[in-house]
């Protein structure tokens, strides 16, 4: 077969394997790679750092696990942020599935911060710093109940708490006392916080995404409806670039140690387009 | 009859969703706030008893009737019935009536979810990077101007936000920006709104009882 | 390499690899993998909605007076009846007050944040033109804006032939609209490629210990 033919005709498990091989080796012999935080991310990370002392912060955790590996790290880097500038955090996810993920993003984090504390002001405490809402719904309740009361649309916490007896539940009431709501979502989710909570409460929304929604979601942030956008892996690393440099908390960066195999993951796919259409271009001028 | 029932139904339920947007008394705000949190929420919940009846009732009927691999339908019933039991019996942090742990082996809900969930799940998707890749190889062909438009802006993307793009140049990065807070707002701005227009003719032709596709067959 | 002694980890470890081994062809462990999966999921969705939904919102007020809530029970009983033939018509009254609710919500909601202000963010104003922090290039952005949404709208006008001026805004519409496709396809292999990183990341880190 000529070499033309066979540009067109690598088997797929070639492919695989070689893509396979272009993403494990950097995880093997790891190099955190540098990035520069672009403007949509530094956007959020302001709004995020800017929450006056009486508001909170409402963080949907509405990820599912099949794109955990891209939005987990958007989560774990607002919480670090959150909880270094002692921000008030509502934690809520929309569907039953992301539960399990907002549980494990918050006690990974809290238990961060805790280990290092040395008094009970500097903990991370339920209840007084953060309250995890937990879940009910349809998403509809939540986005236009907590323009009202949140207690009302969560009488009682992800850990059966009666919500109306928390300490944190006493100042945090409704939107009024929210300074934003981050939504990380890997869905259309963020467009329906705009649409309902956003337009009828005025509450400002900031996204972190997964990349496959990055693309659509641009026109809402160029006419401010999103405050901020996180995109993808690369986004969450930009955020935990902000937090490392402006608040020194050196943690486990999930997103940035994979930076280098996303990389070469990236190049090897474009040079695999690159030879597929060599191959086509030759095919074609033969004929 | 019985369809009209459900249309006078969707109709009436259709105006008080859209009356709490135009009139903020709390009258209205208050009636909205019982039929969201007192009867759509409770819906919510019934409604995953329909999905699961139709569920375990599609692998009942293949095991009945012995139809082709069969013997999963066990597997799925089984996995469900178990890990149901020690949701219900065992507590949503493993604090329920069923004892969920055995020395310091866990079984609880959750640690089913962090082990058997996410893993699954993940690996799902994960799949998708290689078929990905190996469908760009094959299909993606600049064969028209429009295709090799497609190709050119999706490199200038893939490019621009790698980390070494500023290593190839200092303005790539921000040109990749560009391309996405511009041509790709335009783009999709315009899509968006046929999209939008297509979706609020659609809802209103559902409230208006015009499009029932909803209400399936029979009388 | 320090391989992981939790057997957790050893049944995710082995799950995923059945998931993969999908990549040679079709087997048995992915099979029963895929069985697993969904029967485990369905039985996380039952826990929840009976501890977080029917106990504290149905079931533990009705039975300390709010009685009004027997509406809602049984309307949501007849929901069961999509499995008794005679009566299964019934199953569209909560499926109608469900539709109806929602899409009467989202009328108002869709028109004032994807059409309204959309249209807002597209016309030239000094505001649109200072919200890019570019200077005066913002007025070109913006121009650019307007063109390619109008451009892309009439691209999507198939009441009448492409053709004179149609015909070319419709050309340049389609630019605008292959560049977004574009930037969504580079922005989708991010995605993919990073969902298999976070799997590698497991098998390797948690897993075989070879990663820290």
């Amino acid at each position: 077969m000529k070499l033309i033919d066979r540009m067109t005709r690598i088997d797929r498990r070639i492919i695989y394997f070689i893509l396979a091989l272009v993403v494990i080796l950097p995880l093997v012999f790891p190099t955190v790679l540098k990035v520069k935080p672009m403007a949509p991310v530094e956007a959020l990370y302001e709004a995020v750092d800017k929450i006056p002392a009486d508001k909170a912060l409402i963080l949907d955790c509405s990820y599912a696990p099949q794109i955990k590996p891209e939005v987990e790290p958007m989560a774990v880097a607002v919480l670090r942020h959150a909880f270094a500038r002692r921000k008030k955090v509502l934690v809520l996810v929309l569907y039953v599935q992301m539960l399990g993920l907002a549980q494990k993003a918050l006690t990974q984090v809290t238990g961060e911060f805790n280990v290092k504390a040395e008094t009970y002001e500097d903990s991370i405490i339920y209840g007084r710093d953060y309250v995890f809402l937990g879940w009910t719904p349809p998403p509809l309740i939540p986005m236009l109940g907590m323009g009202e009361s949140i207690t009302a649309v969560y009488p009682a916490d992800y850990y059966g708490n009666q919500t109306d007896t928390l300490e944190l539940m006493q100042q945090i009431r409704n939107y009024n006392n929210v300074g934003i709501l981050v939504c990380l979502s890997g869905s259309a989710i963020p467009k329906s916080w705009v649409a309902y909570a956003q337009n009828r409460f005025g509450v400002a929304v900031g996204v972190g995404c997964t990349a496959v929604s990055g693309a659509d979601f641009y026109p809402y942030y160029q006419t401010g409806q999103f405050t901020g956008l996180m995109v993808g892996m690369k986004g969450a690393a930009e955020y935990e670039e902000l937090v490392e440099e402006n608040l020194k908390v050196a943690e486990k960066r999930m997103a940035s140690e994979a930076m280098l195999s996303l990389t070469y993951a990236h190049v090897i796919i474009m040079i695999f387009i690159i030879i597929g259409n060599i191959g086509f271009f030759f095919q074609r001028r033969r004929k | 009859m019985h369809k009209r029932i459900a249309l006078v139904l969707v109709f009436v339920f259709g105006i008080l969703g859209i009356i709490p947007f135009l009139i903020p008394h709390p009258i209205v705000q208050n009636f909205d706030e019982f039929i969201r949190n007192d009867i759509l929420r409770i819906l919510a919940a019934f409604a995953l008893a329909l999905a699961l009846g139709s569920l375990l009732r599609v692998h009942v009927d293949k095991i009945r009737r012995k139809r082709v691999n069969w013997q999963y339908s066990w597997i799925l019933i089984l996995s469900f019935a178990i890990s149901s039991i020690i949701g219900l019996f065992g507590g949503v942090a493993g604090t329920g009536l069923l004892k969920t742990a055995i020395g310091s082996f866990h079984f609880d809900i959750q640690t089913l979810y962090e082990n058997i969930i996410i893993p699954l799940a993940s690996s799902m998707f994960a799949l998708l990077a290689f078929f990905m890749a190996s469908a760009s190889y094959r299909a993606f062909r600049a064969r028209s101007y429009e295709a090799t438009l497609l190709l050119v802006s999706a490199f200038i993307v893939m490019i621009g936000f790698l980390p070494i793009a500023s290593s190839i140049s200092s303005r790539l990065p921000a040109f990749a920006q560009w391309v996405l807070n511009v041509p790709n707002v335009a783009g999709q701005r315009g899509i968006l709104f046929g999209i939008a227009l297509g979706a609020v003719a659609t809802s209103l032709k559902i409230i208006l009882g015009i499009e029932r596709a909803w209400l399936g067959g029979g009388k | 390499m320090n391989i992981s002694t939790d057997p957790w980890v050893w049944i995710a470890a082995i799950l995923s690899l059945a998931i993969f081994s999908f990549l040679y062809k079709e087997n048995p462990f992915y099979r029963i993998a895929e069985h697993i999966f969904l029967g485990v999921a369905n039985g996380y969705l039952v826990t929840f909605y009976w501890h977080n939904i029917l106990v504290p919102v149905l079931f533990r007020p009705l039975f300390a007076g709010r009685l009004i809530l027997i509406l809602s029970f049984t309307i949501g009983i007849l929901y069961f009846t999509r499995f008794i033939p005679r009566i299964s018509w019934l199953v569209r009254i909560p499926i109608g007050i469900y539709i109806g609710y929602y899409t009467g919500a989202y009328i108002p909601a869709v028109i004032q944040a994807s059409i309204i202000k959309q249209i807002q963010g597209t016309t030239l104003t000094g505001a649109n033109f200072a919200s890019w922090h570019a200077g005066s290039w913002g007025i070109l952005w913006s121009v650019i804006v307007l063109i390619g949404v109008l451009c892309t709208l009439s691209y999507f006008y198939f009441s009448r032939e492409h053709k004179g001026v149609l015909g070319v805004t419709a050309k340049i519409g389609i630019v605008f609209v292959m560049i977004g496709f574009g930037a969504a396809f580079g922005y989708t292999v991010m995605a993919r490629v990073s969902l298999l990183i976070g799997k590698f990341q497991f098998l390797l880190g948690d897993w075989l210990g070879i990663i820290h």
